[in-house]
Formats: C-alpha cells, structure tokens, sequence
C-alpha cells in the first residue's frame, strides 16, 4: 500500500465515520415526517385584513376620546374599508386643533381635509409591517398554547413565498387531535362589554329596539348557543376591560361547585372595571369570547382583581379556555388552508412496511450487483452502503426530515448509486473485451465513465435545484434527499469504489484477470 | 458476466416510426381519456376532505354508501384499501348542504362537520350505549389518555404506563389500527385489577379514522400551478446545461425524451385511475431524473462517437450508441425495477399509488432513452451531423 492509498482511506474513514456519529443513534437523529409517523399537520391563514380592521377600530375610538377631550364636535367617525377612517362634521375653526391631534397622535396614517370631512388613511409601509407583525404574533401564540398544552417536538414556521404570510404547525404524535385544533384556532378575543338591551330573537327584532337604525357606538352580537340561551343582544361597542388587561387565567368554580374559568386582571383592569361596575350596578354586562356572548350577567356588586366566568363549562372546556386566555390573544382570527392528520397506527404501519420494502429491495439490487460482476459487485455494494449511510448521516446534520416523498428519492439514489458503477464497470469490461491489459483497462474505465457520470448527475442536480426552489414541501425534500444523494454518489461509486480496485489490484505486479 | 454474448447490433433506429407511433397511440388514448374521465385528484389538487377508516367488522362498499348517504354525503368516492380488509378511503369534495355553519370558517367548519358527522354515523347502538355509560374507548383513545385513565382509577402509575403500553402496541401491530376485543387484551398477561377495570369501564369502538385530510380549495390550486411551474423550471434548466454541455441538439431531444416520459406515465396514471396526490408528483420527478440520467449516458456514447466515426450516417452512430450502452441500461433498469417492485408489493397502501408511478416510469424511461431520445436526434440528421463539419 502506498501513501496516496493511505490519506485516500484515511478520508473515507473520516467520512463514514463522522457519518455514523451524525446518525448515531438513529432513531433520535433522523426526523421522520408526519406521513410516516403519525400526527397532525396544519397550514393556517392569519386573516391580516382583520388585523388592521381592529388597529383602525381601535383608532377610532383612541380619536373619539381626543376629540372628546378637546371639545371638538363632530358629526361621526367611521371605518372606511380596512385602513380608513372617515370624520364627518368637523368645523373649520377647528381644523387647525384637529390637525394637531392627528400630527401628534396618528403618526401612522396620512390625512386630507375635504370642507367638513377628513379622510386618514393608513401609511402603506405601516400597513406591512403590521401585517407582519400580526403573523410574527400569531406563531408566538400558536407557540405559547401548543407549549402550554405539552406537544413535544412541534414545529412552527411561516412558509410560502417573501416574508411568508401562511404559518404551518406540525405536531408530531399529538394526542387529541380535535382538541388541539380547537385550542390553535380560537382568537381567544376577551372583552366586557356594556349590555344596552336583549336578549332578542332575532337580529331584526335587535335593531328595532334600537329604532330601526344602529346608531354609532353599539353592535348587535350573537350568543354562543353552547353556553346559554340562543339569542341577540345590543352591546356598546366600546369595552368596559379586554384580553390585554388580564393577569392570569385558571380553572375555578363557581358557588355551587361548578367548573368555571377564574381570571385575574392587572391593576389597569382592576381599575377600570372597578369604575364601571360601581357605576352600574343592577345592569348587564356581557363577557365576549370571539366576538360571540359568553355570558351577560347582571352586575350585583363592585367588582376588582378577582373574577370568574360561569357557564355550562365542561372541566375540559375551563382547562382549554383558561389556557388560551393566559397565552394571550391571537392579533386577528385564523383560517385553516390545510389539516391532516395522520392516526398513530397508520404511521407505525408505513413505516413498518416501508422500510421492510426498502430493505428487501436494497438486498435484491445486491444480489444482483453480486451475481452479475462477481468481485467488484463487492465494490458496488460496499459503495452503496457507504453512499446510504452518508446520505443519513448528512440529513441527519441539517436536521432533514424523512417523508415518502423523501424516500422517492433515495431510491433514484440508489439508482444512480448502481448506475455509476455500472457505467465504469461497463466501460472496463468493453476495454478488458478490446485487448487492454487489466490495470488500464480499470483506469480508463474510470476515466471515461467519470465523465459520463459527471453530466448526468450534474444535470439531475439542477434539475433538483430547481424543483427545491420553486416547489411545495414535499417537492423540496424529495429534491433535498436527491441533492444529498448524488453528491454522496460521486464520492462513494467514483471514489471509494476506485480506491478499493487499487488496493485489491495494487499488490500484485501483473494482474492476470479482473472479476467483473 | 455478460448479458449478450456478441457485442449487440440492434437496429433501433429504423423501428423510430413504430416507437413514435406507440408512444403517440398511448398519449392520445391518454388525451381520450383525460377528457372523458379526468384525472382522479386526490384532495391535495382539488380541496377537500379525505378520511381514511377502518372498520372492525366486515362492511361493504355499498353499506358504507348508503351510510353515507344517511348524512348528506352520498357524493362521497369510496375505495377499499387492499382486497379483503376493512378500510376505505372517503373522499368528499361536495360541502354539506344546508350547512347550518355557513358564515365563518368556510371550508374548515364544512370539514368538521362532515368528520364529525361520519364519526357518529358509523357508531353503533351498543357503542352509543356504552359512550352514555361513560365508558372509553380503548380503540380511539390516544396513549396517554388510556394511561391517565387507567392511573385514575387506583392503579399504580407504573402498571399503568406498563398496560396502556402494551394496549397501545397491540393496536399498532394489528392492520386495522383496532383490537377486536377483550380475548386480544387477556393475552397481554396485564395486571389482574387492570384486566377487570378494562372490562367493567372501557369498549373497543368498532371503527378508527387512520388518517384524515383536509385541504383548502384554493391551496389546491396553487399547489396545481406551482407544481407544473416547477417542473418546467426543471425541463429549462436542463435543456440550457445539456445544449451547453453538448449541444442544443441534444439537449432539446433529452426535454423531448422527458416530457414525453411524463407525458405517457400521466395517461397511465388516467387509465388506472390512480388517486393524483403529491406523492405522485414526486414519483413522477422521480422518472424524469431517472430517464434523464439514461438519456445522458447514451448522448455521451453519442457524442465521443461522433468524434470517433466516420460521420455521414447519423443511424449508425446513434445505433452504436444504444447498443454499446444497451447492457448498462438493462442491468440499471433491472436494479432500479427490483426497487421500486418490492416497495409496490411490501410498501403498503401509504406509497402504492406513488410506487405504482414509479414502475411505470422505470419502465417507460428505459423504453425512450432507448427508442425515443437518439431517434429525435435521427429525426434532425442535419444539425446532429451538420455542426462538426466546419
């Protein structure tokens, strides 16, 4: 053995082994995929539009109470779309005064004075980063209450093209998945509101308590049919306290032992609703979850810190309420794109199968490589294990996951694994059958099949290139593993394949017969 | 060893006609079919929702559809998985009508509500009297609720992590997801108090869901335009590398070659109806990079012969280069075939529509490398031969 033989094997050593390190142990290390083990897997929408709808809501009401404060009069304020808000009525002597609060207060929109009426609008830039925003929110929520109700390993991302604006969560093993889904999806949007008048029947019958015509500052909302009386009531549009004024949330009772959620609010919470229910007792006030009425109690006493809500909760219920309330609320509702689910005994059977089928198949295409080239299938074979084990290895590094679109393309792998072998052994023999002394013959048989290999995997991993960029989630680890694959096809059927004919073949001065 | 025991001489290139016309009778007979039955989308492609169910006793198709139809599914597509078992695939595309959720949510409470309306369709009486005596099931009961259960009732934590274990493991070796009963439960050799509670306070529900899917309708379509946006970004991006590789001769025969390859795998995925999913997709990536890889290896037989021969009969070039590559193709074909059989046979259900995609483009791409690429490059003998000589 000489000395280049001796760093040639040296390399490969380093690299099977750092390999096997990477995947050692490897039922810790390689990441299957939902499709193979089991889970939930979910692609949401966060309703962005919706987000900014609440910012410029809120911004009015933040404007109605300067105005207030500075004896402005005005006719109305209204919502205009998503980003715009309208004032109707403002005078000319105050527009100066107007101008003023806008300047200093709503640095975020852009305004125009039109006689009596001014538009604001939403800075356009402003509007992005809100967007952003509320996505960037909405995962750390997601985040929280998955964290909260104990999914190991979850994962939480945004995906799609820029920034991202879709978010896909998958939960590994999640045990219920109903549950799960139920918790992710609710905004948990709390607010006391004032009841103005109801219950009502209808819709209808709401308004026309009402005159006929909602007049500004209250909305008909809708009960929730499955904790009381289905029903309407009118309800102020402004809240007497929100989710932002809550400290804490957990299951409590109710004074006949009934579960209920207690909630804690902060001191700003404490104070507020302090002053309102002192102000208004003997009056209703509704809890609204989501836009739908929870409960509408009358209030009988000052209320502070310390409050419950009670309804026919279920235990099961409480829990999950008190634990999307605590993880804080989501910026504006979800939309699910997308849900499978894959039950855990599916899983455990396509893995079972799936790997028994890659086996046997494995096995056969050595076989076959031994049958049919005798000595140096040996070299095919030992090259297409180094090349799995590589392959594992590497993906094991970057933390790939394994899906069926993934083993798709560690079989064209394998393919191409045997293929370049084939191709150089092919070449050598056609040169062994032309009369070349074996040394050369198996030296040019490299040569020239290297070549040949070199396109043709060149090629493929462009192909692959392309497909991760451009493709879907199960495009892109099918391209991943075949990316991995070729690379670590070239070290092993060019290689490790070449090295050990040299070490087979070096001893000898004359090589009489080559076993192809 | 060796496959032909002369150097093989096949004349390949004078049977191109018969090549072509194959190839062009199973693309129209694709393009007939494509338009009188369509492709079969899973839900991936159109939206939708997909279950798949495995029931404990035997059912039929026909019961399963009236069930079905019970609830206002009666659209539904259902398949049998496997031969003799128990499972189905439900697929529905159609919404509920008269869906009392119509106003927020859209799809999704649609989705709910078709799951959850199955769930308490397929439930039978015993079932429901067993759910209102506050019994749990132990076939739809997930690990740790069973373990929680069974610790809840004055059982050890440890014997009950030990038996919810072992139940859970029963359940994932059977097929069907299912234990068919309490006789499958003795033969654990549980503890015996647990053994009792099992019997006095759980039941083995009759049915499973093994998977359930749900996609948006307009994710669907994206997924429609990204995944053909990507495959064409492939074909250009080879071609561009092989014409500069080789020549633009070559490279437009190698897109020709693949895109044909595709082509016929799609018209046999229409004739057996096979469910078009992502899986598919990637199988179908799969033969392009596999026939491309054959495809390349001929061309550059094909291009040092054209430096080595006498270069005025293109058919002799080409034709030499598919025979002198010939044992190469077979044997590669034949490992690759080996694969992909055995993941047909064995893989299971899960990969049997996307291994099904691979046998026949194995099969199709080993056919056209050797019939259809070099007879594209026979077809414009000029520009083949034309360009060396200057």
């Amino acid at each position: 053995m000489n000395n280049s033989n001796m760093w040639k094997i040296g390399l490969i050593v380093l690299v099977i082994g750092s390999s096997i390190l990477m995947l050692y142990p490897p039922d810790k290390k390689i990441n299957l995929g939902l499709d193979l083990k089991g889970g939930m897997h979910l692609v949401l929408e966060v309703q962005a539009d919706k987000a900014i709808e609440i910012q410029t809501e809120q911004s009015i009401e933040q404007l109605k109470t300067l105005l207030k404060e500075s004896s402005i009069k005005y006719e109305r304020v209204r919502r205009v779309g998503t980003n715009k808000i309208e004032i109707y009525g403002i005078s000319l002597d105050n527009e100066r005064m107007v101008k003023d609060i806008l300047d200093d207060e709503f640095k975020d929109y852009e305004y125009v004075f039109a006689g009596t009426q001014t538009t604001l609008s939403l800075i356009p830039n402003v509007e992005m980063r809100m967007r952003d925003l509320s996505i960037d929110q909405a995962i750390e929520t997601i985040r929280n209450r998955v964290d909260e109700f104990g999914v190991s390993n979850a994962a939480i991302q945004k995906i799609g093209l820029g920034g991202g604006d879709k978010i896909l969560v998958q939960l590994p093993g999640v045990d219920d998945p109903g549950r799960v889904k139920g918790l992710i999806k609710n905004t948990a949007m709390l607010e006391f509101r004032a009841v103005v008048s109801g219950p009502f029947v209808t819709e209808e019958d709401a308004i026309q308590d009402q005159g006929g015509v909602l007049p500004d500052d209250v909305k008909v909302f809708k009960t929730n049919p499955r904790r009381m009386d289905k029903g309407y009531y009118v309800l102020k549009t402004s809240t007497v306290i929100s989710g932002k004024d809550l400290k804490s949330a957990k299951r409590g009772q109710d004074s006949y032992g009934a579960p209920a959620v207690s909630f804690t609010l902060n001191s700003q919470g404490a104070s507020k609703i302090r002053k309102f229910s002192s102000a208004n007792i003997g009056k209703r006030m509704a809890v609204v979850l989501d836009e739908r009425i929870e409960t509408a109690p009358t209030i009988n006493d000052v209320l502070s810190y310390d409050n419950i809500i009670t309804g026919s909760y279920t235990i099961e219920e409480v829990n999950d309420m008190a634990l999307v309330l605590r993880s804080g609320a989501l910026p504006a509702p979800l939309k699910y794109l997308e849900e499978r689910t894959i039950g855990p005994s599916l899983g455990a059977d396509s893995i079972r199968k799936g790997l028994y089928a890659s086996i046997i198949g494995l096995i056969l295409v050595m076989l076959f490589m031994l049958f049919f080239y005798r000595g140096a299938g040996i070299n095919a074979v030992v090259a297409l294990v180094f090349n799995l084990i590589i392959l594992m290895g590497v993906m094991a590094y970057f933390e790939a996951t394994l899906t069926v679109p993934g083993i798709a393309g560690i079989i064209l792998t394998i393919g191409m694994s045997v293929d370049a072998n084939v191709l150089i052994f092919e070449k050598i023999k056609e040169d062994l059958r032309a009369g070349k002394a074996p040394k050369s013959a198996i030296d040019s048989g490299f040569k020239k099949a290297f070549v040949t290999i070199f396109d043709a995997n060149l090629t493929t991993i462009i192909a692959a290139v392309f497909l991760f960029q451009f493709g879907t989630g199960p495009i892109q680890g099918f391209s991943v593993t075949l990316m991995i694959g070729i690379i670590a096809s070239m070290f092993t059927a060019v290689f490790v394949s070449r090295v050990i004919f040299d070490l087979v073949y070096s001893g000898k001065r004359k090589i009489k017969k080559v076993s192809i | 060893m060796r496959i032909f025991k002369k150097d093989p001489d096949f004349k390949f290139m004078n049977k191109r006609w018969m090549a072509f016309a194959i190839s062009g009778l199973i693309m129209i007979a694709g393009i007939f079919t494509y338009y009188t039955k369509g492709f079969n989308l899973g839900v991936d492609f159109t939206g939708g929702t997909m279950v798949e169910v495995s029931f404990r006793e035997n059912i039929s198709v026909g019961d399963l559809r009236s069930s079905l139809q019970d609830i206002g599914l009666a659209k539904s597509e259902i398949t049998r998985v496997g031969r003799d078992e128990n499972k189905f695939f439900i697929k529905t595309i159609q919404s509920l009508e008269a869906s009392e959720n119509q106003e927020e949510g859209g799809d999704i409470s649609r989705h709910e509500e078709i799951t959850i309306k199955m769930r308490k369709q397929f439930m039978t009486e015993e079932e429901k009297v067993s759910i209102s005596a506050g019994k749990i099931d132990l076939n739809n009961s997930s690990l740790k609720k069973i373990t929680d259960f069974i610790a809840s009732n004055g059982i050890s934590l440890d014997d009950a992590v030990d038996s919810a274990g072992k139940i859970d493991l029963l359940k994932k070796r059977t097929s069907t997801g299912l234990i068919p009963g309490i006789a499958d439960i003795e033969t654990l050799e549980l503890k015996k108090r647990v053994v009792t509670l099992l019997k006095e306070k759980t039941y083995f529900g009759n049915f499973t869901f093994l998977s359930v899917d749900f996609v948006g309708s307009q994710v669907g379509y994206k997924l429609r335009q990204q995944t053909t946006l990507a495959t064409i970004w492939a074909l250009m991006g080879m071609l561009v590398y092989i014409g500069f590789r080789f020549r633009l001769i070559f490279g437009l025969a190698a897109v020709i070659t693949l895109a044909h390859d595709i082509f016929i795998a799609l018209s046999f995925i229409l004739f057996f109806n096979v469910e078009f999913s992502l899986s598919v997709v990637a199988a179908i990536l799969t033969i392009v990079g596999y026939s491309l890889n054959d495809t390349i290896v001929i061309f550059d037989r094909v291009r040092d012969n054209l430096k080595g021969m006498r270069r005025n009969n293109a058919e002799d070039i080409l034709d030499k280069s598919v025979n002198q590559t010939l044992s190469r193709t077979i044997v590669t074909s034949g490992t690759t075939l080996a694969t992909v059989l055995s993941l047909f046979f064995l893989g299971g259900e899960v990969i049997h529509a996307f291994s099904f995609t691979l046998i026949i483009g194995v099969i199709t791409g080993t056919y056209s490398s050797i019939f259809q690429s070099c007879a594209w490059l026979k077809i414009w003998e000029k520009q083949f031969l034309g360009k060396k000589n200057k």
